[in-house]
């Protein structure tokens, strides 16, 4: 039981990390009913410009640069927590407005276009910053590792359970306890009511899609550090986001974030006792699920499903 | 969605007009395709993923079932043609058919699992089962060779009792591949225009409506996405005779994206040609933009968001839409030239 | 049908004359070099290097050290009095595509060898397909051990050392030096296994015991559950077999964790594109070819050469990937002046009588083409991350050099079968 206990812990972590993976394609999905497929690849963007920012050559003017590299490495890699996903924003916003032909359209239409999006943004990926890999620098405070249990556990790794669970909860604050969340849950689809609330509904699609990409985004900075920074990581990113979303059940944010820790949890504990099942677990788990029950773990009637 | 026209006159017919001309100029093809800078082998690849395309449309555009891992039934048809030839018999039909059965029985597997589930489940259902097929492939390397691929697999002769065709030259073998091909897409032709495929169309339309009038909804979900991994299978097996050999990669969900974004491209949805159209317009730009430079995917990726927004019923809702401006404008011309004889008359 | 075959040879037939023509015509004699250069046929050279997908950036330095060697040829007149032309195109790291590419550069752009590889399901789809037509193949950097054994052709040639190669160059001394338990971390595909499979045996003939061998699937991009099931087992040794992209995840999870010290970490081949991207994670032992700072003559010669082609490049400094390359090109230009002729078999029969000095290879150890196999036998180093680097580029120190002899996979040969000469489409260009 005692052997049991650390793969249990790590599962939670790792849940966590799908969970946060997933959070922003949720959002999207549930308030838009538009599936993001560009989702991995603002991850991946979230990730690269990141690194940008955080290694020895940032994209600003000389003056600045030297400012900026002048800040301590915590400060930077706390500004740029911030300043990435923004960045990144602008690149959802674009294809925000390429999708609005496609509202009212059958939901493929905007798998669709994401999807080729993804490929743009991809190779575009390959043409900045080439193929080769890169690493995102971290400040000393959460690298490294530490003991416990007479086994070593990456403080990373922690930390970044952390954030994840932090973000989880403030966007459930948000959506829950806010006016913004209030409207946007009257249906940023339905658009009768809102109209009828006389709120401008365009405007209420591109904040949800700009939410959704800014956490994806977060999400590529947050767990760049664990798997790597490359230009197909994106499509690492987007399938088990997708898959969360399905075994959680579209329009429910914790059928989500459960079915993120219960992903977590299956492919850490298949990793320590039947090591080669360990990815493929996701997927048996997802339709064993998904068989017996229509939408998922707790999902919620949907266009989606027509 | 708009529904395919199946009212036309040439859906009686098992051949039609379009498919002697599309025949006839497709058996032309190794006379000039050197000539204008291509080579047989990429008509080999065009007809095969055509015929695969247009399997996988059966379930996309017929059915309106969205499934993303159609990869799968493609690549396990590739290794049951290669593992009959090793291990069974190395006879062409029979193997071909070991091909398309076994895909079949795949695909008709995991249409149990996923047959009573719509949308987006459907469609991730696909995922995961593609996945499953895909990592099992290249897990199971005793006998699918893993990553290094199942090869040497041979181009088996054409053996027809009272004169056999050796197809090991491409041009020979792209000959086959089109008969195949013909005989494929009549066949298909025939499916979708059939009662069977009108009823499929009408769960396309809505599946609440199909199960009123009596129809066993699940059983037509089912059988068609079985039809479709047979075809698809079969289409696999000629590919592993065109590779020589057949590999995990065409499982892969990128793989499988391609023959959902073939499809879409040609105007899968709007008619029954649009897979082929989607398919020679993909292989043939990918291998002429991808000559020239590296990043082919990034102008392909451009075309792609253009024609989702802009032409979203694809080239060949395109290419209707432009005939049908165009015989509506002959029509009025001819209306008002009849129209000035029967004035002119009066006068 | 018969008729296109018979009407494909007799083209085949029209190229032979054709070139047969244009090999008099460089045959005026010396003086005319310049106008032979400019009228003789050149020689075209198919270069199959991914750009994309997985290996897409070591599919690139491969090409860096091809060019390069095609350039230094050209520089000084080509080969034959034949200027050397190339083409190339991404193989995206997918079999299918290898398959295309290679049909599209034999049959349209009459490329008469093909050259490149990393990823071993690509090398074999295009190596079926040049061996249809009789077309060299020079696979320059798959590592699989089947590239030289089960799946070995008479067209193709295997320039970079494999897994068993490795695990025969560390295993023993490990054994002896640090300790007899042994775990595996092995990468569940064909090459992780072939690779364990080599591990183990070494291990046990060495006195050592493999306690347990944990199967990674593909695609792992999350160590933790492994890296705590190590340390829950504490062994001596972990010897990993894993590859690509999962390979540089497991390296800065475990130099994260400070676990490179205990247990000892015995590491399969590292490719230099892919330590370039992450230099701070490397751990462990691990094996390589060549390295841009070894102290021998003729190494920093090359490298400056190498920079001068490569100015602005993602990778500053040459490595064993784009060095592989390099070799490989280099040493088939030398056999097709060394055989006189383009003729497919004749430089076949020079490749496999290849032997190369220490000198002119840039190793510690003469080098040779194992003609039973195909495989180019070479120096194999091991190395571990370097304490005191002379400038940012030296992240290796090299530990050891075994010579072919002792690093020689031995049940290669017996699994290589070669079909004869006589079989072999005749291509000339």
């Amino acid at each position: 039981m005692f052997d049991l206990l650390p793969h249990l812990l790590n599962g939670l972590t790792l849940g966590l990390l799908f969970a946060l993976i997933a959070l922003g394609f949720m959002l999207i999905v549930g308030l838009m009913e538009q599936i993001n497929l560009a989702h991995g690849s603002l991850f991946a963007l979230g990730a690269y410009v990141a690194m940008q920012m955080m290694g020895s050559r940032p994209p600003l003017p000389a003056e600045m640069a030297k400012a900026w590299l002048a800040l301590p490495l915590g400060w930077r890699y706390a500004a740029t927590l911030v300043i990435a996903p923004i960045v990144v924003s602008f690149v959802g916003m674009l294809i925000e407005f390429c999708m609005r032909r496609t509202y009212g359209k059958d939901p493929l239409y905007g798998l669709l276009l994401t999807f080729g999006a993804a490929m743009v943004i991809e190779e575009l990926i390959r043409l900045v910053w080439g193929t080769r890999d890169y690493v995102l620098q971290v400040p000393q405070a959460v690298s490294g590792g530490f003991l416990f249990g007479e086994l070593i556990w990456s403080t990373y790794r922690f930390y970044a359970a952390g954030i994840a669970a932090a973000i989880i909860g403030l966007v459930w604050l948000l959506i829950e306890k806010t006016s913004f969340g209030a409207t946007v849950k009257a249906g940023a689809h339905d658009s009768e009511i809102v109209r009828a609330l006389g709120i401008n509904l365009s405007r209420l699609r591109l904040l949800v899609f700009v939410f959704g990409t800014i956490l994806a985004a977060l999400a590529g900075i947050i767990v760049a550090p664990i798997w790597g920074i490359r230009p197909h990581m994106g499509v690492d990113a987007v399938i088990p986001a997708f898959l969360v979303i399905v075994l959680g059940g579209v329009g429910s944010f914790w059928g989500a974030v459960a079915a993120g820790l219960l992903v977590g949890l299956c492919v850490g504990l298949s990793g320590a006792y039947a090591s080669e099942w360990s990815l493929l677990s996701m997927y048996i788990l997802l339709v064993a699920v998904v068989t017996f029950r229509a939408r998922g773990l707790w999902g919620k009637k949907s266009v989606l499903e027509a | 969605m708009i529904a395919a026209p199946t009212n036309s006159p040439d859906a009686a017919r098992l051949v039609t007009p379009t498919m002697l001309v599309l025949w006839l100029v497709l058996a032309t093809v190794p006379l000039w395709i050197a000539r204008i800078g291509l080579y047989p082998y990429l008509g080999i690849e065009i007809l095969i993923w055509s015929l695969y395309a247009l399997a996988f449309n059966l379930v996309l555009g017929t059915a309106g079932l969205p499934s993303f891992g159609h990869g799968a039934y493609f690549g396990i048809g590739a290794y049951a043609f290669g593992l009959c030839q090793f291990d069974l018999v190395a006879n062409l039909w029979i193997c071909l058919a070991a091909a398309s059965v076994i895909a079949g029985l795949a695909g008709a597997f995991v249409a149990l699992f996923i047959s009573h589930r719509r949308g987006i489940y459907y469609a991730f259902m696909t995922i995961a089962f593609g996945q499953i097929f895909w990592t099992l492939a290249i897990k199971s390397h005793r006998i699918t060779g893993g990553e290094d691929g199942l090869l040497k697999i041979a181009r088996l002769p054409a053996n027809f009792g009272f004169v056999s065709f050796d197809l090991t030259d491409n041009v020979a073998f792209y000959y086959f591949v089109l008969a195949m091909f013909a005989i494929g897409v009549a066949g298909l032709w025939r499916l979708v225009n059939s009662p069977y495929g009108r009823i499929v169309a009408a769960i396309r339309q809505s599946e609440t409506r199909a199960a009123h009038l009596g129809y066993n909804v699940w059983l037509y979900k089912a059988s068609v996405f079985t039809l479709s991994a047979a075809i698809s299978g079969f289409a696999g097996g000629l590919f592993a005779m065109a590779q020589l050999a057949a590999f995990p990669d065409v499982m892969s969900l990128h793989q499988s994206g391609y023959v959902v974004m073939m499809t879409l491209v040609g105007g899968g949805l709007v008619s029954f040609w649009g897979p082929v159209i989607g398919v020679f317009v993909f292989l043939t730009a990918r291998d002429v933009i991808g000559a020239l430079t590296n990043a082919w995917m990034l102008y392909f990726g451009l075309l792609f968001i253009a024609i989702v927004l802009f032409r979203p019923e694809g080239i060949a809702g395109a290419i209707s839409a432009m005939l049908q401006q165009h015989s509506l404008s002959a029509l009025r011309a001819r209306g008002n030239s009849a129209m000035r004889l029967l004035l002119g008359g009066g006068r | 049908m018969n008729k296109h075959r018979i009407s494909r040879r007799s083209v085949l037939k029209g190229s032979l004359m054709a070139s047969a023509i244009a090999g008099t015509g460089s045959f005026f004699g010396p003086w005319q070099e310049n106008r032979a250069f400019a009228q003789a046929k050149p020689i075209k050279l198919g270069l199959t290097c991914d750009a994309s997908g997985q290996y897409g950036n070591s599919g690139q330095d491969d090409l860096r050290g091809i060019k390069m060697a095609i350039e230094e040829f050209n520089a000084k007149g080509g080969v034959l009095g034949r200027k050397i032309v190339w083409t190339t195109a991404d193989t995206e790291t997918t079999p299918a595509t290898g398959s295309r590419i290679a049909e599209r550069f034999i049959t349209r752009e009459d490329c008469t060898i093909l050259i490149g590889a990393i990823h071993s399901g690509v090398a074999n789809a295009i190596t079926q397909v040049a061996a249809k037509y009789g077309v060299i193949y020079l696979n320059t950097n798959s590592s699989a051990p089947s590239e030289a054994g089960e799946n070995c052709s008479r067209i193709k040639f295997v320039w970079d050392g494999n897994g068993t190669n490795f695990s025969k160059a560390s295993v023993k001394n490990a054994v002896d030096s640090i300790g007899k338990n042994w775990m595996l971390l092995t990468n569940d595909y064909v090459w992780g296994h072939t690779t364990a499979a080599a591990t183990k045996a070494q291990v046990e003939g060495a006195g050592g015991k493999i306690i347990d061998n944990l199967l990674v699937p593909q695609n792992t991009r999350d160590f933790t559950a492994y890296l705590l099931k190590i340390q829950q087992a504490k062994p001596d040794v972990v010897a990993t077999a894993i590859g690509g992209d999962d390979i540089k995840a497991l390296r800065e999870q475990v130099s994260q964790l400070k676990l490179d010290g205990k247990p000892a970490w015995i590491n399969n081949q590292q490719d230099w594109p892919d330590v370039w991207g992450a230099p701070d994670s490397l751990f462990g032992v691990f094996g390589t070819t060549w390295y841009h700072k070894l102290q021998l003559p003729g190494v920093a010669d090359f490298v400056k050469k190498w920079q001068a082609a490569n100015k602005d490049g993602p990778i500053p400094v040459p490595g064993n990937v784009s060095y592989n390359g390099y070799m490989a090109t280099r040493e088939l230009l030398r056999a097709i002046e060394r055989a006189g002729s383009t003729n497919n078999v004749k430089i076949i029969k020079e490749l496999e009588n290849l032997k190369l000095s220490a000198t002119d290879r840039m190793q510690h150890f003469d080098a040779y083409m194992d003609p039973v196999t195909h495989q180019l036998q070479q120096t194999i180093y091991l190395a571990r991350r370097n304490a005191k680097p002379a400038d940012n580029t030296d992240l290796y120190e090299l530990i050891s050099w075994t010579e072919p002899k002792s690093a020689m996979d031995d049940a290669a040969a017996g699994k290589c079968k070669l079909t004869p000469y006589e079989q072999v489409p005749t291509v000339d260009s």
